[in-house]
């Protein structure tokens, strides 16, 4: 009997395996939308879709996370219709989307400050762009040596399939860099989400982290960030990101193949009018331009 | 009190109810020094359930409730001992062979071992005097590390009472030991049992009423729980006092 | 006509287990081809013996030993703790509890196998892993040892129903003749049950680290992941089906990476093959 239930699961899941790669396509010319990517951006791109299918009942937007790479990977491979991405395709991953037929267009769609945190108790409140690099590649391991306690510094990162993960990587480790030498310390714990991150950070005092600035709660201290030893040091919000005087800044786009459908057109616009950048700013991320936005009560 | 043989058992009043259903009623019995008792009585009589009480294995079963007496050498054993001193000078074999997935030897030595003897010479000692005590030495001294499910049903029976005798108990209780096998090993079996009358006190629970014409020095009729009558085996099958027993004995029961 | 049906069943059943072998092949040539295809570009000894998992860097590297050691010290660390555990908790429900408790116990165990691995991995994540921070003095909790007693839950179930079925499967007249013979309760459960039931209790152990070695989503979040050969199991740890399940999702077909998460798999599999054929080869001695 149980030989013979496992025989049929077998091949169920055998069934499943074969057939699996073999999924329905999206639509191209339907009015529905799979979104895909970027962990960072998968509540703004469902606020979005929310709002858009209130003006368009007869749209449908699926929207899924799994990180940059996910999305980047997903828009090759041809299975979604747009790439939420924290941060930009590689020429080579522009160069396999192009020999498969899928040549991809970037739109910029908002701007994330990364907040770097700690946890509030820790006396450390500012730090160089060098300090981090050297905290988060591993040559930096105690935080008396950046004036905090005695205790050893514990490194989260987010995981390898994160845009946040590449950008911060290329950004901070390597000033800008991407080819450089830097690489995460091995040390460094790779948290499944922002989320396990923020979480972990408040519980150890050890800890040092980065996230999406939306992320940050009371339960973590954000740190001031500046490019020299003597400043300025800049706290991460919406209006240090847009005029650009905090550091970690980035461009969150969307990628779509050349040649997409309508509706595709259709969200891509409302995602830039002045509504879908308002939604930006309701997210806590920073809008394209600051112009049209009232002020948040 | 002169020349009356000593008592080995006694059971008093004993009651055994199964939930509620009652099992044995009201039994009360001796059993003398190196004799042998055999039990019979058609299915469901109580025997198996009597022979149990004897050694304690009825704790064993759910919802068992045993009241009555039953003294061993003049002691109480549910109220003065704990059940494994019982079931180690009361030994029981069972109506199926039932060797241990174990060797022929390590069957044997099983109980001495459980009871601390882990002395390798004194263990080979035993476990040659229990196998020929039961008549099985000369069949499987060659092959002592062989799987004892690998005997024959007879020999894997013999295996069991060597297993018994190795306990060094004072009393055997049989739970039909020979319903399953041919008549040349129900013979040896037999004829183990006489060569220990000397030594051992035996009760024979049997459905083969011959069977306790034959080894038994006084036989008991069970019959719906109740103990009808208990005999010289010579009294039971030739003047029984009571008429369910001789219909019983003379096949015209049931 | 009973003849036909009679044969068309036979058919029917020969057909399933051709099948069954057919597409267990099939998914072994698929992992072959698949993460043989990395060893293309890159060498099979720094894949093995390379201590330096860097897969998006230039040149990538590909070193899966602290991997690999990261899944050896939490299976392991999952194994002494669930399997005397698991006996235990077997034990106590085929020989001991009386028989209400044992229905109620069992219940319990398959409902414990019931609660997805997610669910006891994020419970471990925000109960047990602050706790072993606390009480090791630790910098965080997402350390082997967390993801080896999360672990060790998970394994239980499977290991109490499977070893208590083979307990329960022992015959009674073992158990009877044991006891006759004078044996405390202790001594028969030690000496003729358990050895009795030792291939099923085999069987139950490898099924438990089965699953351990398999499991993904729960170790990723309690093991924070950090690909460092580990020298205590107050470490983080990375394991290889972590790194499978972060990185999967990310590699382009037929890339480099995605190649070598498929040679991680086939390495997995191997280990998974070595292990059934240590308990097939255990078992068949017992058995003699």
């Amino acid at each position: 009997m149980k030989s013979r239930s496992l025989v049929f699961g077998s091949i169920i899941v055998s069934f499943f395996l074969i057939f699996a790669g073999c999924g329905a396509q999206p639509g191209q010319e339907s009015s529905s939308i799979q979104i895909k990517g970027s962990d960072t951006m998968v509540n703004l791109g469902q606020s979005w879709a929310e709002e858009f299918m209130n003006l368009h009942p007869d749209a449908s937007i699926a929207v899924t996370g799994g990180g940059s790479g996910t999305g980047i990977a997903s828009i090759i491979n041809g299975t979604c219709d747009i790439a939420q991405c924290s941060r930009a395709m590689k020429p080579e991953e522009l160069e396999a989307a192009k020999s498969k037929g899928r040549a991809v267009r970037e739109v910029e769609v908002a701007i994330d400050a990364l907040a770097v945190i700690v946890h509030p108790s820790n006396p450390v409140s500012q730090l160089t762009l060098e300090q981090l690099s050297g905290i988060f590649t591993g040559t930096i391991t105690h935080w008396k040596e950046v004036g905090g306690e005695d205790r050893p510094i514990l490194v989260l990162s987010r995981e390898r399939n994160s845009g946040t993960h590449v950008y911060f990587l290329e950004h901070v480790l390597r000033h800008g860099n991407d080819k450089g030498p830097e690489e995460y310390s091995p040390k460094a714990l790779m948290m499944p989400s922002s989320q396990a991150i923020v979480e972990e950070v408040s519980q150890s005092a050890a800890a040092i982290g980065y996230v999406g600035m939306g992320y940050v709660s009371a339960r973590e201290k954000k740190i001031a960030v500046g490019t020299a030893a003597e400043g300025p040091f800049v706290l991460p919000s919406v209006d240090t990101a847009l005029d650009k005087t905090y550091p970690i800044a980035r461009a969150l786009l969307m990628y779509v193949p050349e040649n997409h459908s309508a509706v595709v057109d259709t969200f891509l616009n409302f995602v830039l009018s002045d509504q879908g950048q308002e939604i930006v700013q309701q997210m806590d991320f920073v809008p394209l331009y600051q112009a049209p936005l009232r002020k948040k009560a | 009190m002169v020349s009356e043989p000593l008592l080995k058992i006694e059971v008093k009043s004993l009651n055994v109810h199964y939930g509620s259903l009652q099992v044995l009623k009201d039994v009360t019995l001796s059993v003398n020094k190196n004799e042998i008792l055999g039990v019979i009585g058609p299915a469901n009589s109580g025997k198996t359930s009597f022979l149990r009480v004897l050694n304690r294995l009825i704790d064993l079963t759910p919802d068992v409730r045993v009241r009555g007496e039953v003294h061993l050498d003049g002691i109480n054993i549910y109220a003065k001992m704990n059940a494994e001193e019982v079931r180690k000078r009361v030994g029981m074999v069972f109506a199926l062979p039932q060797p241990l997935p174990l060797s022929i030897f390590d069957n044997v030595a099983y109980g001495p071992r459980r009871h601390g003897l882990h002395h390798a010479g004194k263990l080979a000692e035993i476990v040659e005097k229990s196998l020929k005590a039961a008549f099985l030495w000369d069949e499987v001294k060659d092959r002592l590390s062989t799987s004892g499910m690998q005997l024959s049903g007879g020999q894997q029976q013999r295996l069991c009472i060597a297993r018994t005798l190795a306990v060094e108990p004072e009393v055997i209780l049989y739970d039909e030991p020979c319903s399953g096998l041919d008549p040349i090993s129900t013979a040896k079996v037999e004829a183990a049992m006489f060569e220990l009358k000397k030594r051992y006190t035996q009760i024979l629970v049997t459905n083969n009423v011959k069977q306790a014409a034959r080894v038994g020095d006084r036989v008991a009729f069970f019959l719906m729980g109740e103990l009808v009558e208990i005999d010289q085996a010579g009294r039971i099958f030739t003047a029984p006092r009571d008429k369910r027993t001789d219909d019983y004995v003379t096949g015209r029961f049931g | 006509m009973k003849r036909q049906v009679e044969s068309a069943i036979e058919k029917f059943i020969l057909l399933n287990g051709v099948a069954c072998i057919f597409f267990v092949v099939l998914i072994f040539l698929f992992l072959a081809r698949e993460g043989l295809a990395l060893f293309k570009t890159f060498s099979p000894l720094d894949f093995l013996a390379g201590t330096r998992w860097y897969p998006i860097s230039t040149p990538p590297k590909y070193g899966i030993l602290p991997l690999f050691l990261g899944s050896l010290i939490v299976t392991l660390g999952a194994t002494v703790i669930s399997v005397p555990l698991g006996m235990a908790c077997a034990i106590f429900i085929g020989e001991i509890a009386p028989r209400w408790l044992r229905e109620i116990l069992k219940a319990g165990v398959e409902l414990l196998a019931a609660i997805p691995s997610i669910v006891i991995g994020f419970i471990g994540m925000m109960t047990l892993a602050p706790w072993v921070k606390y009480l090791f003095h630790l910098p965080t909790g997402l350390t082997a040892l967390s993801g080896a007693i999360t672990l060790a839950f998970m394994a239980v179930p499977t290991i109490v129903s499977i070893m208590e079925d083979a307990i329960t499967a022992v015959p009674k007249s073992y158990r009877a003749g044991s006891l006759a013979l004078g044996a405390t309760h202790w001594q028969t459960i030690y000496r003729v049950v358990l050895p009795a039931a030792s291939s099923g209790i085999v069987a139950a152990v490898m099924l438990g680290i089965g699953r351990v070695i398999g499991e993904t989503m729960a170790v990723m979040m309690i093991t924070g992941n950090a690909a460092v050969i580990p020298t205590t199991i107050l470490e983080p740890v990375r394991t290889m089906t972590a790194t499978i399940a972060a990185e999967m999702g990310e590699t382009v077909q037929g890339s480099e990476h995605y190649f070598a998460l498929f040679a991680i798999g086939l390495v997995l599999f191997v280990i998974s093959f070595l292990i059934n054929m240590t308990a097939g080869a255990f078992l068949h001695r017992e058995r003699k």
